[in-house]
């Protein structure tokens, strides 16, 4: 019975009707649609919830044309919604439809992997002054490994969509207006408090801190990079609360 | 006083009185703010196993918050108790963790499927009332209730069609659950008049027929409407105040097995916390008068 239940459920057929009361072809279908209707817009819901910026991207009538389609061939596999849509932005690089945004799927990967960060546990960080009294208790500042949270991670990508989620989600429509999307972007992607955090750095930046992650010391974590300004770079690290530890 | 049955078989250090003597509400995240700041005397707030599993982040942390200022229910809606496919065994561990940590005075689940082969349907999709699924629904409870090392409330469901061969009317179903898996039941007042309205039953005879003495928690909600020219429906939306006809049968249901533990479930559309808490402090009304053998006043 199950599995004629869930194939008309999904595939829009009348497989389960006759195992169903009702007068008419008519009723058992207005009956069993309560429940089509139920799955496939709870589970769009959640989509246009977990995928905002990618929805306000393309509107809301084409997200939900689209998430129809994924929703009919990738139910989510737990069901704990928050983790739903993992494969969402390999299905739009396979929409046609959607081609005329070429990054619309980077969008889509960048919102799952920061709900997925916020839904991660938080680590304790240093605040400014324990940060400065780590730095004062040594000699040589150079020699310090400065430590991040495990969950903090560095994205490289090929379209501008840090900035472009920013605008969005700041709603500075001036910038989207004027954004240059066909460009580069690093993004560091960490907790801040309870909530997964996004911020564009510069690849200087993104050296630096993918060399700290690494476990180099804070003299080899250095890029040879002109354009890198240790000073300004730090106090950002210190300001966002990013250390774990100092070592 | 003839305690609800979850109760008298759960009871541990931290089932307290809120529990038993306050009524609850839906714990959403757009009320932590309010509830954090006002403390409500409201008797528990009520949670879906599924949404507070993760690791971290706001959910996790406004929990916890709350918890240490109320007594808590955990409702699960995603275990697919009546399901063709075993029970997922990573997911129960999951919840057990969540109620280990969390010690609430109520697990419940729901007489419901919710995942096949293709995935998780997020929908609580109806049970045959046949030998076959009473067998597997027992087994599920069994296994539930042995991982949770406590007994469970199975809710009663909302539907909206029934199956053209059953071996058992639900009531007869629900009975014999109870019966053979030990468990006890969360009477959830909506679906009775959700369910009895779509299949033209009379929603009093049901409740006189229903196995009572094994109710441990009452949920009452709001349902919508479908006024379609094939057949109308009422449908369990979570997203009204408790209607007139559902305050009507609660009442009914009190008077006939006295107070029990009630939460007022709300999921969508959004009121004000305080008209929320006005919706509780209602059925508590009705508690009132059913504790001091004053029914329908």
């Amino acid at each position: 019975m199950h599995k004629a239940f869930a194939a008309s459920l999904l595939h829009q057929n009348d497989q389960v009707y006759s195992r169903i009361k009702g007068q008419s072809n008519d009723e058992k279908h207005t009956r069993f649609n309560v429940y089509r209707n139920n799955v496939f817009v709870s589970l769009i819901d959640a989509l246009a919830d977990i995928f905002p910026v990618t929805q306000q991207l393309v509107g809301d009538e084409f997200f939900r044309a689209m998430a129809r389609e994924f929703v009919q061939n990738n139910l989510p596999s737990s069901p704990v919604i928050s983790d739903y849509g993992q494969e969402f932005d390999a299905f739009i690089r396979g929409f046609t439809p959607a081609d005329s945004v070429p990054f619309l799927a980077d969008i889509a990967a960048l919102e799952h992997q920061l709900l997925a960060l916020t839904h991660t546990a938080e680590y304790p960080t240093l605040d400014h002054e324990q940060v400065s009294a780590a730095f004062s208790q040594v000699e040589d500042p150079s020699a310090l490994r400065l430590s991040l949270p495990p969950n903090a991670h560095i994205v490289v990508t090929t379209f501008a969509i840090g900035s472009l989620y920013l605008a969005h989600k700041n709603q500075q429509h001036n910038i989207i207006a004027t954004l240059t999307i066909d460009a580069n972007e690093h993004l560091l992607l960490a907790k801040s408090d309870l909530y997964a955090e996004l911020r564009v750095i510069s690849p200087a930046e993104s050296e630096f801190i993918k060399n700290l992650m690494e476990g180099k010391t804070l003299g080899d974590a250095i890029p040879d990079d002109d354009t890198f300004d240790l000073g300004s770079s730090l106090a950002k690290i210190i300001e966002w609360q990013l250390l774990t530890h100092i070592s | 006083m003839n305690l609800p049955f979850s109760v008298q078989k759960s009871q541990d250090a931290t089932a307290s009185s809120g529990f038993l003597s306050a009524s609850g509400v839906s714990l959403k995240p757009a009320y932590y703010h309010d509830i954090l700041n006002a403390l409500p005397a409201l008797g528990f707030f009520e949670i879906h196993a599924e949404n507070y599993l993760s690791q971290g982040g706001p959910a996790k942390h406004y929990l916890h918050k709350i918890r240490e200022h109320y007594d808590m229910t955990v409702h699960g809606v995603g275990l697919s108790i009546g399901g063709a496919l075993p029970l997922d065994k990573s997911h129960l561990a999951r919840v057990v963790q969540l109620v280990n940590d969390l010690q609430p005075a109520v697990f419940s689940e729901h007489l419901a499927w919710s995942t096949h082969d293709q995935g998780f349907f997020n929908d609580l999709l109806p049970v045959a009332y046949d030998k076959i699924s009473l067998q597997r629904v027992c087994d599920h409870i069994d296994q539930l209730q042995n991982a949770l090392q406590r007994p469970v409330l199975i809710e009663n469901p909302s539907t909206y069609f029934e199956f053209t061969h059953s071996d058992f009317s639900e009531i007869d179903f629900i009975t014999a659950m109870v019966k053979r898996s030990g468990c006890g039941l969360l009477l959830d007042i909506n679906n009775v008049e959700v369910s009895c309205f779509n299949r033209q039953a009379n929603p009093y005879d049901y409740l006189d027929a229903f196995p009572t003495h094994d109710v441990g928690q009452i949920h009452l909600a709001g349902h919508t409407l479908d006024q379609n020219p094939n057949v109308p429906l009422k449908i369990d939306s979570h997203d009204q105040a408790v209607c007139d006809q559902v305050w009507a049968l609660y009442e009914h249901a009190l008077t006939r097995m006295g107070d029990r533990p009630t939460l007022i479930e709300r999921d969508g559309n959004l009121p004000s916390f305080e008209q929320l808490f006005a919706e509780a402090q209602q059925a508590d009304q009705v508690r009132s008068r059913i504790k001091r053998g004053q029914p329908h006043a």
